[in-house]
């Protein structure tokens, strides 16, 4: 291999490694590690000595990545200790940052706990300085104050600072001041300001972001550094580039600059392969529906692009998929628009004070692991309630490598469930699934209903170790006719990594009337931001004709407080008529969200948005041996019992290995298709086919 | 044979049914132009069964909620026989559903296949429904017929015709008359999601398992609540407290409560609760029930679904014409806001006696309510209106939480950016109240103080508690610092403003609204010394 890119997912069980053929596009070699959580870059150095040799380490041109150590700072986990931060305030409002939005995320509960501040009081700094809302300078910045600050920083031995004035969005020249003072004091101090991080109103959310920015500014750069110099000492000197929550990749130099857009870096990249899957297959609308071993996700991919959302709270609880405010830190800062839910095949099953089955959001994880797991654990779980009805191979998971034991899944389920609620096992297993099935269909709803599209529209695409066991269920909850499973369900995320497009994010506020507006300098705002990215993006390695940028207004009615996010692609703002071009969109949108319009109010403008992209080679799915619409003989391995809620009981069901499956095979349900990494179920009245690339599409009969 | 729904069938029914009440609340606050509504969330969304119980309701304002099966039964009784597809009914009138004038309710029924299912209920509060003063909250009221627009229960929407008529009636009424429309179009909204929503459900599931499912549902919650009432002592206590005054007349009014426990029923007897006042913080017996829905909720499990069956088995009695169940047509307008928040601290102080480790010493006790209204300098009629947090009382186990609001309430601040952006105000302090919480062994949360500059003469009409009774302490814990509301005057000169007053402001002169400390609970010498070295070196608590 003469050009070679490599991805790396690194997640609490496993570290997904793919290894990609630049040249050809071809996926070298795939593998699942175990996590090394203290020292992440121990399992992946190991695994690519093992599969890189000398020459091929001189190749690799690209690392891709996508890491949680930013959520995982906030989680307290992995003993990673928040470095000394101060914030830098406004005088009178140094207390933003804690008193947040004065709402308490838990409503009847006397005995719940407000997050506690990022920055303790005792490290809010407030400086005489004041801008107006119109940007004007009310009170002029006074040096002598910053002398003081700069002195406890000596003392203190401050890592980092968050500068956060009143309407820096309007008027930044305070906070570059401030930045600028203690840049010239402090040499390797971290600094990050407000109108760079969020330069959008309303304070609360602009101060947090960018504390929550400063915070993470030592430690992802600590991190960066040690990940690439682990690299360098086996002879790989390519850059990395780190996966975002906005669904594109950036520069880990860019990233230690802006460490705030990789929160959700992990599960972005799952978006963003089934985003390349609508691309090369040519589909108009999916969802992208992920479950793993403790959550299961899902978001939407629109004409080929992802949907975006602004609001995102660090360490936040999720209650019934959304994020209950107030219960983290919000992070103002495009994300992919996900639903989550605490629901994967590790999800325990209970039976509450009145007699209702309950199934998580606490998960058995995999250590103790599901009752059937034969380990410590002795709680049911959505898998047990799968291996019972004989959705899961009983002689073991992972092509047969990891032993499981039927006996215990059943005797859990039967003194933990069945017993209480008077009901057998079969059915009580079957109401694991149907209550598992019900959580999961609210977050598909979530984010289509909710979002104004259709689900019945959408060709489910179902991936991670446990969607492609509830995919039928689900398609049938919401009416979706059409699934897809990739090739390797359990890898496919990884796989994301290698097919993302490196992209930078840019908001200016910018608060017009609609028909107020110069096209003129509108036009002449969105190329100051255009001609950022592309600065941004060269720097990052990408020629002129591999740099696109996209455009985005929030408008909203005049009065109205919620803007909402309007394309402006194939909108000139040159043309006369673009105004009504973008009133349509917007017309359009809040009608199908909202169910109505106001024709008589007048539109205004709140932000413009630019999204910067450098385009990348996509890798190539491959063409997998074709073979005829019956499967042959080999593919079948088995039948076995495997219990349908369609025929009220069991039946004898046959097991195909999806090995060895040919494109052009076809299966009618009900069916079993195993595969190291997942099982997928075919309900009866749903039939399988194999495409040219090897993926299964499953449709309604 | 007694028909029944599977135990699984139920769950997911039930799970949908709440699913869909917090759609209604998400579209509702996207939808709404008021900054209210937007920015603070001040809004409830439930859904009724066909026979009118309450079957879900999403997470939103405790006061809104109780009261909404009363303004649901209103409509039922009024409109009998009347009820068509596509129609929706409004109201806001406190003596017949409602809980004050700025509250709006919307009512839409549901009907699947011709057949009554359910309704949808939506309540928001309105920034201005008219009345003598801008923002519809007068401190002064003595009457209710001053504090705005009052709608009966009628129908807004007609077989899916909007009446125009009753939408331009409401808005002439409004100091802000576009906002108005925009805020009842997003309820409007919210209630057709709801409705869509629940006529999808029952095609699915059909209309015979949905109604059993929903019988079901409500036993649920009626179960986990009695088997929880069986692990509490069976007993009696008294709990007494008191609203500062009326606005009107100085004196100190009192709240009295009997709260008789047994293992199967609960009872809140207010009797011996002072005579209805002058003043607006009369409530209509909605809003009593509302205060002790909320009790009943969180001493007992709020993991319970809410709903008609978590209720079966508590009574609320009050006797008529007193201020917690007031005749018309007295003055309430304070009464949902402020009157609501010492019913909690009245049931809680009788609580503290029977489940002295669950319950926690007085919060604020108040909302600080502020309204400033007047012209801004386009000739652009405006009301602000916000509630303003406190401290939180100090718990058996850990302190309070710092400026943040409790009990009745949990609207969101008003971003200072999008304030001075709309309104001619600035906003020139936003932070903890140093020293106010009272110190014990958890020491209560701190207030807050809030300082606006106007830029115009605006009338200022405050709404507030807690400025002569202090939020009480527990276990020898001290009491919360009282709030204090001012105007400094051109001059520099301070001048404390009464809790509740309309007043006028000039230009340039400032507004500071410092609000109540959180009550300890138990003894100071108690404390541990690191949490007192925290406080100082935060500066939150200096030296005791």
């Amino acid at each position: 291999m003469s050009k070679i890119s490599i991805g790396i997912d690194i997640g609490g069980t496993f570290t997904d490694i793919i290894i990609q053929d630049k040249e050809t596009g071809l996926i070298y070699n795939q593998v699942k590690v175990s996590t090394t959580p203290k020292n992440p870059e121990v399992a992946i150095i190991n695994s690519l000595q093992e599969q890189l040799s000398d020459a091929d380490k001189v190749n690799v041109q690209q690392l891709y990545h996508a890491t949680t150590i930013a959520t995982n700072a906030f989680l307290g986990q992995v003993n990673l200790d928040l470095p000394k931060t101060i914030l830098i305030t406004t005088k009178g409002f140094r207390d933003v940052l804690e008193i947040g939005r004065q709402r308490r995320a838990s409503l009847y509960d006397f005995f719940f706990e407000r997050p506690t501040p990022i920055v303790p009081r005792k490290y809010r700094f407030e400086i005489d300085e004041r801008i107006n809302a119109q940007g004007e300078i009310i009170t002029p910045l006074k040096q002598n104050n910053l002398k003081k600050i700069s002195d406890f920083i000596k003392t203190e031995a401050i890592q980092s600072v968050a500068i956060s004035l009143l309407h820096s969005y309007k008027n930044a020249k305070h906070e570059q001041k401030v930045k600028e003072y203690l840049e010239k004091e402090h040499k390797d101090l971290y600094l990050s300001a407000g109108f760079e991080v969020s330069p959008e109103h309303r304070e609360f959310e602009r101060t947090s972001t960018t504390t929550i920015n400063s915070v993470l500014m030592p430690l992802v750069s600590r991190y960066v550094k040690s990940l690439t110099d682990s690299f360098k000492k086996i002879g790989i000197s390519a850059p990395m580039f780190i996966m975002q929550s906005s669904g594109g990749v950036s520069k880990s130099e860019q990233v230690q600059q802006l460490p705030v857009s990789i929160i959700e870096s992990g599960p972005s990249a799952g978006v963003v392969a089934s985003c390349f899957l609508a691309s090369f297959l040519d589909l108009s609308k999916i969802i992208s529906f992920d479950m793993g071993g403790t959550t299961a996700k899902a978001g939407t991919v629109v004409n080929k692009s992802i949907t975006l959302t602004s609001e995102y709270e660090v360490g936040g609880d999720v209650h019934s998929g959304r994020i209950t405010k107030g219960s983290g830190y919000p992070a103002r800062f495009p994300f992919i628009d996900l639903a989550e839910i605490s629901s994967g095949g590790g999800s325990i099953a209970w039976v509450d004070q009145g007699s209702a089955l309950r199934v998580g959001p606490i998960s058995a994880g995999a250590d103790p692991g599901p009752a059937c797991y034969g380990q410590k654990g002795d709680d049911p779980t959505i898998t047990d309630a799968n291996l019972v009805l004989g959705r899961l191979n009983p002689e073991g998971l992972l092509n047969k490598t990891f032993k499981i034991y039927p006996e215990l899944a059943e005797k859990s389920i039967l003194k933990k469930i069945a017993e209480p609620l008077k009901l057998d096992v079969i059915n009580s297993a079957l109401g694991i699934v149907k209550i598992a099935n019900n959580h999961m269909s609210r977050i598909l709803r979530i984010v289509t209903v909710e979002r104004g599209l259709d689900p019945r529209e959408f060709i489910l695409n179902a991936f991670g170790g446990a969607g492609p066991l509830h995919a039928c269920d689900l398609a049938e909850e919401l009416k979706i006719n059409e699934i897809i499973i990739p090739n390797n369900p359990g890898l496919f995320s990884a796989m994301g990594l290698l097919f993302t497009d490196a992209k930078h994010t840019y908001v200016k506020s910018l608060r017009k009337n609609l028909f107020d507006i110069d096209y003129s300098d509108l036009e002449q705002a969105y190329q100051v931001l255009e001609k950022q990215g592309s600065v941004v993006l060269t720097e990052e390695g990408f020629k002129t004709k591999s740099i696109a940028h996209k455009r985005f207004v929030d408008l909203r009615y005049v009065g109205q407080g919620f803007e909402l996010l309007i394309p402006l692609e194939g909108i000139a703002l040159q043309n006369e008529n673009c105004k009504d071009q973008i009133l349509k969109r917007f017309n359009e949108k809040h009608h199908s969200i909202y169910g109505y319009i106001l024709e008589e109010e007048e539109v205004e403008m709140v932000n413009i948005r630019t999204n910067s992209l450098g385009l990348i080679k996509k890798p190539r799915l491959v063409k997998i041996t074709e073979g005829t619409t019956k499967p042959i003989d080999d593919a079948q391995l088995a039948t076995r019992e495997v219990y349908f809620e369609e025929f009220k009981g069991f039946k004898q069901t046959p097991i195909f290995s999806r090995e060895k499956l040919l494109a052009k095979n076809k299966l009618v349900g009900p069916a079993i298709i195993e595969q190291y990494d997942t099982t997928t179920v075919v309900h009866p009245n749903w039939k399988a086919s194999v495409d040219s690339y090897g993926l299964i599409h499953l449709t309604r009969m | 044979m007694t028909m029944n729904v599977d135990v699984i069938t139920r769950e997911v029914i039930r799970g949908g049914l709440e699913y869909i009440a917090e759609e209604m609340g998400i579209i509702l606050r996207n939808a709404a132009y008021s900054t209210n509504i937007k920015e603070r969330m001040d809004h409830s969304c439930a859904l009724f069964d066909h026979e009118g119980r309450m079957i879900a309701q999403a997470e939103h304002i405790p006061v809104h909620l109780g009261a909404m099966p009363i303004a649901v039964r209103s409509i039922e009784k009024k409109f009998e026989g009347e009820i068509y597809p596509g129609d929706s009914f409004i109201l806001n009138d406190p003596y017949l559903g409602g809980t004050h004038l700025p509250d709006i309710t919307i009512i839409t029924p549901i009907f699947f296949k011709d057949v009554l299912a359910g309704y949808s209920v939506s309540r928001a509060h309105h920034n201005d429904i008219g009345g003598m003063a801008p923002g519809s909250m007068p401190g002064n009221a003595t009457e209710i017929f001053q504090e705005g627009l009052r709608i009966p229960p009628i129908k807004l929407v007609s077989k899916g015709e909007i009446s125009k008529d009753i939408l331009n009636l409401i808005m002439t009424n409004s100091r802000t008359p576009k906002i108005r429309k925009g805020d009842l179009m997003a309820q409007l909204s919210s209630n057709w999601t709801g409705e869509k929503r629940l006529q999808e459900l029952i095609a699915q599931k059909g209309m015979k398992t949905y109604k059993l499912a929903v019988d079901d549902i409500l036993n649920y919650s009626e179960r986990r609540f009695l088997s929880i009432l069986s692990g509490f002592p069976e007993c009696e206590a008294v709990g007494k407290d008191y609203m500062d005054g009326d606005g009107i007349v100085d004196d100190l009014v009192e709240l009295v409560v009997n709260v008789k426990m047994t293992k199967k029923h609960v009872t809140f007897d207010f009797t011996g609760t002072s005579e209805q006042v002058k003043g607006a913080i009369n409530c209509p017996y909605a809003v009593t029930l509302s205060g002790s829905y909320y009790v009943l909720r969180a001493i007992t499990d709020p993991t319970i679904p809410a709903n008609e069956g978590l209720y079966r088995h508590l009574s609320v009695i009050v006797p008529e014409g007193t201020i917690l169940n007031a005749r018309s047509p007295a003055a309430v307008v304070g009464g949902n806001v402020e009157t609501s928040q010492r019913i909690v601290d009245t049931l809680l102080k009788a609580f503290s006696k029977i489940l002295p480790d669950r319950i926690p010493a007085a919060s604020q006790g108040t909302m600080n309510n502020l309204i400033i209204g007047g012209t801004d300098r386009s000739g652009r009629p405006f009301t602000f209106y916000e509630t303003i947090g406190g401290g939180a009382g100090g718990r058996p186990t850990k302190d309070g939480i710092d400026g943040i609001h409790s009990h009745m309430t949990n609207t969101m601040n008003t971003p200072i950016e999008e304030i001075e952006v709309r309104y001619p105000l600035v906003v020139e302090k936003y932070a903890l109240r140093e020293d106010s919480c009272g110190n014990g062994r958890f020491r209560g949360g701190l207030g807050i103080i809030r300082q606006f500059r106007t830029k115009v003469p605006v009338v200022v009409s405050v709404l507030g508690e807690r400025q002569k009774t202090a939020p009480w302490g527990l276990a020898g814990g001290e009491d919360g610092k009282k709030g204090i509301y001012s105007v400094i005057k051109s001059d520099g000169k301070k001048i404390i403003l009464p809790g509740k007053t309309t007043t006028t402001v000039n230009a340039e002169e400032i507004i500071v609204i410092e609000t109540p400390g959180g009550g300890a609970w138990g003894e100071w010498k108690k404390r541990t010394e690191k949490s007192k070295e925290e406080d100082k070196s935060n500066g939150k608590v200096k030296e005791v």
